[in-house]
């Protein structure tokens, strides 16, 4: 009979619930609740966009270009007549589908890849190591540049383009984690009970990579926001006449800014308080998740 | 009609402004000195000005280049009248317009020191017109069908060549004038233009980096004696919109890409700098939606007619050009153009009615009729090139087709592919520009609606058009001719050929030490930078 090494404690009667957690969270880490609370308010604008819009994203009205904010169009129009706070309500959608959907996939990637080169160890891990090496070389942007410039504009191959520069990032960040939980004694008893490799890599050590995976996640949202902002207002993001944050900045507004200077404003305080929300709970839960960073 | 009248006084008032901005005359012009211009992006085909169809490659590759005969660069009204020699020192029709006798000058050389002969011209125009003895091949041949009724070229001796018509055709002479028709060398395989240029023209390439710029030295056996006056020219390559207005007005460019500079660029610009000098001129291009009519949807004429009843021209000109556009049909209209319909034959077509609404409605039946609702939309991808002035039109034309039950995603092309793309029909709907090089029927008819024309994208082709085409190209009285032109024109828009949107306005705008540099009614024909000066 095999003997099933240790597992995940169910909670105890007694602790602390959801919202004491995060309230005692809140209380510890105020800037990092500042920023959840930014990134709750983009991911309720982004699911009732629909709901939220004033005006259909992609509507043009001849008779009012370029208009400065009034009470039919609260943050004004653009260049086509185009209402820019339902565009800006939209493009929450865009960003967060590309930002959370990008860090998934690249982190989840770089995590498989991560997991195994620390588990197997020997040349493989070395192997693996410097392809690693070489892509974590290349700056996020500049690889993102050159997957989205061969894949083209769209969101999947944004989603894509963007993921592939995480994957380094997150298999170092779970390899240091495998490294030293492969070591432990309840990986050593699997070893010697005959459980397969696969299983101990999968059941017994990557649920104790989660906490810094969750930070690694958090922490690249927001990089994962503003490079599909600069994809986008380079042209190679999310396709016209869709809206996106990035291309709101980019293609006309730069050309109007003098005359219209809110087709520049809101976008960019979107983009910021995104990026802003998203570093700020990063580093707070950095911070909790991390026990050498506990009280820090 | 009160914003049609209010827009004929802009007009009026705007060709005034033109009038008076025009070339310093009275200045005596002086020697030396660069310009530095501006480009939208790189040069797809080079300097080979007969594999392109876009102002981003004849803007740039002109002044290596010379033609037979040219619009006159410093006249801003193109016609019969203007046309003066470049590489031809006389010409003459014969037999009733059915020979073009061309007189060549002497001693013109190529930059590579080779003498210029009649052989040139009949390897260029034998190779453009896709003549069985040609001694080269073009990998694209754009305006092939301009030469259709070319039967031979002839070259007699050294510096006599002989154009043979198969029937009259006065508006050869035209096309032959724009700066899509220059003559390459014999010496040279057409390919090298890819890459280089070696031509007889006021300048010679110095270098080319791609993606950055293109530098041109001054041509010191330029045949022209005292021609050039500038020592080179540099073209800069700035692909994003706001950065170019923002390089001119730091006067980090001397003058505005051709094409790109639209009404409200240009109020801000003049805002920021008063002296700069802005001169707006019709450029000869229009916006359209070209719909593929041998793939579905879009060989359903229903469903192509809705298209053209949905988008509300009006609108548009207010919307994407701030005003700084006409309706029109296949011809730009007066006074931009000469052969356009004029306003009041443009009601009865489809898109034009006085109420949007009207024609919103019309369009939803005949897609219903088509089977396509809101509820139950159409879903097409449609195409443009990836340049703002593309897109801007597309996103628009998106929303009016949304409103009638065609829903489309909008797929961004590279210019590099696109005229390939589009010659392939490789597509179901496209929002495109269309430029022609001369204001002339022959130019715009053959070439974008010539049964098999490389250029007619939509590939629309009908016998009844091509009989009257026929007849209005050899039409020699001009009120008869006119006439033939207005109703082909009306025959395009209700068969939704290509159905015209609007036609652009550019507010050309550059420094005021620049001179002699005048736009013309086509942006294709004053490229040549032979009697420009700067006063710095």
């Amino acid at each position: 009979m095999a003997v099933r090494p240790l597992e995940v404690a169910a909670p105890a009667r007694g602790e602390p619930g959801v919202w004491a957690v995060v309230w005692r969270f809140a209380r510890k880490k105020p800037l990092g609740a500042a920023g959840g609370v930014l990134m709750l308010v983009m991911v309720v604008t982004a699911l009732l966009a629909d709901l939220l819009q004033t005006h259909d994203p992609i509507a043009t009205d001849a008779a009012f270009t370029l208009g400065r904010p009034v009470a039919g169009h609260w943050f004004g129009t653009d260049h086509l007549g185009r209402d820019i706070y339902s565009r800006i309500v939209h493009g929450a959608r865009v960003s967060l589908i590309v930002g959370v959907a990008s860090t998934l996939l690249g982190s989840v990637l770089g995590g498989i890849v991560g997991l195994l080169s620390g588990y197997v160890g020997g040349k493989t891990d070395l192997v693996t190591q410097r392809v690693l090496d070489i892509l974590q070389g290349l700056p996020l942007l500049v690889l993102a540049l050159v997957m989205s410039a061969s894949l083209g504009p769209s969101v999947q191959n944004v989603i894509i383009a963007i993921s592939i520069p995480i994957v380094p990032r997150a298999a170092r960040v779970i390899r240091s984690s495998v490294l030293s939980i492969r070591e432990m004694q309840y990986v050593e008893a699997a070893r010697a009970l005959g459980v397969r490799h696969l299983r101990i890599a999968f059941r017994h050590i990557l649920p104790n990579t989660m906490g810094p995976f969750i930070v690694l996640c958090t922490a690249q949202l927001g990089s994962a926001i503003l490079v599909e902002a600069t994809l986008s207002f380079l042209g190679l993001g999310v396709p016209e006449p869709y809206p996106s944050w990035g291309r709101m900045l980019s293609v006309s507004a730069a050309e109007y800014a003098q005359k219209a200077p809110h087709l520049v404003l809101f976008p960019g305080i979107a983009i910021s308080l995104a990026v802003f929300g998203s570093n700020l709970l990063g580093d707070a839960l950095r911070d909790t998740l991390d026990p050498r960073l506990r009280g820090a | 009609m009160k914003r049609f009248r209010m827009a004929g006084v802009l007009v009026a008032v705007v060709l005034a402004a033109a009038a008076s901005a025009t070339p310093a005359l009275g200045q005596s012009p002086k020697s030396g000195g660069t310009l530095t211009l501006v480009l939208r992006e790189d040069l797809a085909q080079g300097f080979a000005i007969h594999e392109t169809a876009t102002i981003s490659v004849v803007w740039p590759a002109m002044p290596c280049l010379n033609n037979l005969v040219l619009f006159d660069p410093l006249k801003k009204v193109e016609s019969l009248d203007t046309i003066i020699g470049e590489l031809a020192e006389k010409w003459s029709w014969q037999d009733n317009y059915r020979n073009l006798v061309f007189f060549l000058r002497k001693g013109v050389k190529w930059h590579d020191g080779q003498p210029f002969t009649s052989k040139d011209v009949k390897f260029t125009f034998d190779m453009v017109r896709g003549a069985p003895d040609a001694q080269a091949r073009l990998r694209i041949n754009p305006r092939k069908d301009w030469y259709a009724n070319v039967e031979a070229i002839e070259a007699p001796d050294p510096h006599t060549v002989v154009f043979r018509l198969k029937k009259p055709q006065p508006s050869l002479l035209l096309m032959l004038a724009s700066g899509y028709t220059p003559v390459y060398a014999a010496h040279v395989p057409p390919a090298n233009y890819r890459t280089g240029c070696v031509g007889t023209g006021p300048f010679k390439v110095k270098e080319w980096r791609k993606g950055e710029f293109v530098d041109y030295v001054k041509n010191p056996d330029y045949f022209v004696k005292g021609r050039p006056y500038l020592d080179g020219l540099r073209y800069i390559v700035i692909v994003e919109r706001g950065t170019r207005n923002a390089a001119l007005q730091a006067g980090k460019v001397d003058a505005a890409f051709p094409g790109e500079t639209t009404k409200t660029a240009a109020e801000q610009l003049k805002k920021a700098v008063p002296q700069l000098v802005v001169t707006p001129f019709s450029q000869n291009v229009n916006d359209n939606i070209m719909m593929n009519v041998k793939k579905p949807p879009f060989d359903n004429p229903k469903v192509r007619l809705a298209v053209s009843h949905a988008i509300d021209r009006r609108a548009l000109i207010a919307a994407v050009h701030q005003g700084g556009a006409v309706v029109g049909a296949s011809l730009a209209p007066k006074p931009w153009g000469f052969w356009g319909l004029p306003e009041k034959e443009l009601l009865g077509l489809p898109g034009y009615a006085a109420k949007p609404a009207d024609e919103k409605a019309r369009a939803r039946k005949v897609m219903a009729e088509a089977g396509f609702t809101p509820e139950k939309p159409l879903r097409v991808e449609m195409v443009t090139r990836a340049i703002a002035i593309y897109v801007d039109m597309a996103s628009f034309v998106i929303n009016e087709l949304k409103q009638i039950g065609l829903e489309a995603t909008l797929k961004q092309i590279e210019t590099a592919q696109w005229h390939a793309m589009a010659t392939r029909g490789d597509y179901q709907i496209g929002a495109n520009l269309t430029g022609i090089g001369p204001d002339d029927p022959d130019a715009n008819f053959l070439e974008n609606y010539g049964c098999g024309s490389p250029r007619n994208y939509s590939q629309y082709c009908s016998e009844e058009v091509m009989k009257m085409i026929d007849r209005q190209s050899q039409e020699l009285d001009g009120k008869k001719r006119l006439e033939l032109v207005y109703a082909i024109q009306k025959k395009l828009e209700a068969d939704a050929a290509r159905p015209i949107l609007a036609w652009r306005i550019d507010y050309f705008t550059h420094w005021p030490h620049v001179k002699n540099l005048v736009p013309h009614q086509s942006i294709y024909n004053f490229g040549r930078m032979q009697e420009v000066w700067s006063d710095k």
